[in-house]
């Protein structure tokens, strides 16, 4: 049986030379690793309970001797609902700002365009992380009136705590003061700060 | 001869803490003074305490010392310094006065050493605004150096571990992984790229983050330092009464910490601190065994963590950012207290 001697050594020492042999070690095949450290004996066990892996303990003279086995380890699927079946707002921010410069996405049909913004905020719900802000102007205020096609989504969003600051010139310019409801009527200095001090700007 | 510090400890920084639950029965031990001026102590295991002088001042006190984080004695000087203000900016305070706190092995080390401990204790204070006006020195082996400082608060503006609110978000202004960097280091494992992120982190004073969390009123924060992010996200949470639920995937790591935990480069400290909070947390079945130890490794002159109401995240995020610390995000939220006050996730 191979040993491994890490006596004299102190964490994390013993637990990366331990890791590796359980790398190297075909499954169910053991190896011995030796410690004359209690914390490091400690740390050990506890590492390999935590990786559920199995070992034994023998002691003579100060130095123990784990015997570990490598098993595969078998993911507990167990109460894994349970964990996820809260309430706690899983979504995180991220630090990027996306810039609606129109009410479509790309240039070409119109038809098209209206579809693909659509479906782009939709899809902002599931990104990995949301932006910081999202800002509006010239055509994109359109998105933020009351019976635009995607004001629940935007909604939403804003309520996962996504600030929104639409260009109020361009409110006004497109008489939209009574049927925009949605973020902060904003200035261009807060719309080109809120851009400048974001590393990246996303423009649909 | 070139002066090697990393030679002489077996760990340093704050992984050279008494193991917190050690800590928390001896502190149960201790009376706390009762003063009508003493506004924070050490029941609710705060940064520091602060102690009222009038309706408009009061004072933020607070220490911290410990062994070599690096070779360099003028570097250990400056990231030593730049931990023991953390604090005052934790508690939303300004800091100003300080003294030295030296245990230096005069017989073992050349002069030269001392020397460049304390200038780089005294650049960092100074870029910190900070006078030192004395201090105190031992002849002791391995050398440990840090600052005792005080910082002026208003009364009414003092940020504690006991200011999270249920909706809040939690936002980490420094990534994690210095304990694990040094100890890798230690072992040779850690690439030079690494130790350099590592010490540039370790230096970077608070001061930034601190301002931000002023400009908007924010009341609950910490400075993550040797109890792990986990450790301190506990105290925060028993403090004010809510549970707290980490994202481990959100978490910012420097360089190549995630691999070297893999390979197994767990600092004990991370064993100490695991044990300390586990009662109290709950890990998600499928939490990555390594995100779960990156977790509770020790930091030293780690970032702030502070509780930010949901509809402020996105403006306090890009002030941050704007002021230099683009790693900050987002990795966990409060909520009303659950069984358990600590909640790891992916």
């Amino acid at each position: 049986m191979r040993t491994i001697d890490t006596r004299g050594q102190q964490c994390p020492a013993p637990i990366i030379a331990t890791k590796k042999a359980l790398n190297e070690a075909k499954k169910g095949e053991a190896f011995q690793v030796l410690t004359d450290n209690q914390t490091s004996l400690n740390n050990l066990t506890r590492f390999l309970l935590d990786n559920k892996t199995k070992y034994s303990v023998n002691e003579t003279q100060g130095v123990w001797t784990l015997t570990i086995t490598k098993t595969t380890a078998e993911t507990t699927q167990q109460r894994t609902e349970e964990y996820c079946n809260t309430d706690i707002p899983h979504f995180s921010q991220g630090n990027f700002v996306i810039a609606f410069t129109s009410d479509k996405m790309g240039v070409g049909d119109d038809e098209l365009g209206n579809l693909l913004m659509a479906n782009f905020i939709k899809a902002i719900k599931d990104l990995d992380h949301l932006p910081a802000k999202m800002v509006f102007y010239n055509s994109g205020v359109m998105l933020g009136r009351d019976d635009s096609a995607v004001i629940e989504n935007l909604r939403e969003i804003e309520k996962m705590g996504v600030k929104m600051l639409l260009c109020a010139t361009c409110v006004n310019f497109y008489s939209l003061k009574e049927k925009v409801h949605i973020g902060t009527l904003s200035n261009m200095y807060e719309i080109a700060r809120a851009m400048a001090s974001a590393p990246n700007v996303i423009k649909p | 001869m070139k002066i090697d510090l990393l030679q002489m400890v077996e760990s340093g920084g704050c992984s050279a803490k008494i193991p917190p639950k050690q800590l928390e029965e001896i502190l149960k031990c201790l009376p706390l003074p009762e003063d009508p001026n003493i506004l924070v102590d050490f029941d609710t295991h705060d940064d520091a305490g602060v102690y009222k002088v009038n309706d408009d001042l009061a004072l933020v006190f607070t220490t911290d010392f410990f062994p070599p984080v690096c070779s360099d004695p003028y570097e250990f000087g400056q990231i030593a310094a730049a931990n023991s203000v953390s604090d005052v900016y934790a508690m939303g305070g300004t800091p100003v006065i300080a003294l030295n706190i030296m245990m230096f092995p005069a017989s073992k080390l050349p002069a030269e050493a001392y020397i460049d401990i304390l200038r780089g204790g005294a650049d960092m204070a100074s870029e910190a605004g900070v006078r030192i006006i004395g201090g105190h020195s031992i002849d002791d082996f391995p050398p440990k150096y840090g600052l005792a400082v005080v910082g002026y608060v208003h009364p009414r503006k003092i940020i504690t571990n006991a200011g999270a609110r249920p909706g809040d978000a939690l936002i980490l202004t420094k990534p994690l992984g210095t304990g694990v960097i040094l100890a890798g280091q230690r072992l040779g494992l850690a690439s030079e790229d690494d130790v350099v992120e590592a010490k540039a982190v370790m230096k970077l004073l608070n001061a930034s983050g601190a301002e931000v969390m002023k400009k908007y009123g924010i009341i609950g924060a910490t400075d993550i330092t040797g109890f792990g992010l986990a450790g301190h996200v506990l105290k925060m949470a028993k403090a004010s009464s809510v549970s707290v639920t980490l994202n481990m995937k959100r978490v910012p790591l420097i360089g190549k910490t995630y691999s070297l935990v893999d390979q197994g480069c767990i600092p004990g400290a991370s064993f100490r601190n695991l044990e300390y909070a586990e009662k109290d947390a709950s890990f998600v079945p499928d939490l990555d065994y390594n995100l779960k130890m990156i977790a509770f490794d020790a930091q030293t002159s780690g970032g702030l963590l502070m509780c930010v109401p949901q509809n402020k995240a996105g403006d306090v995020i890009s002030d941050l950012h704007s002021a230099g610390l683009r790693i900050s995000s987002v990795i966990g939220s409060v909520t009303e207290k659950r069984e358990k006050f600590l909640y790891l996730y992916k």
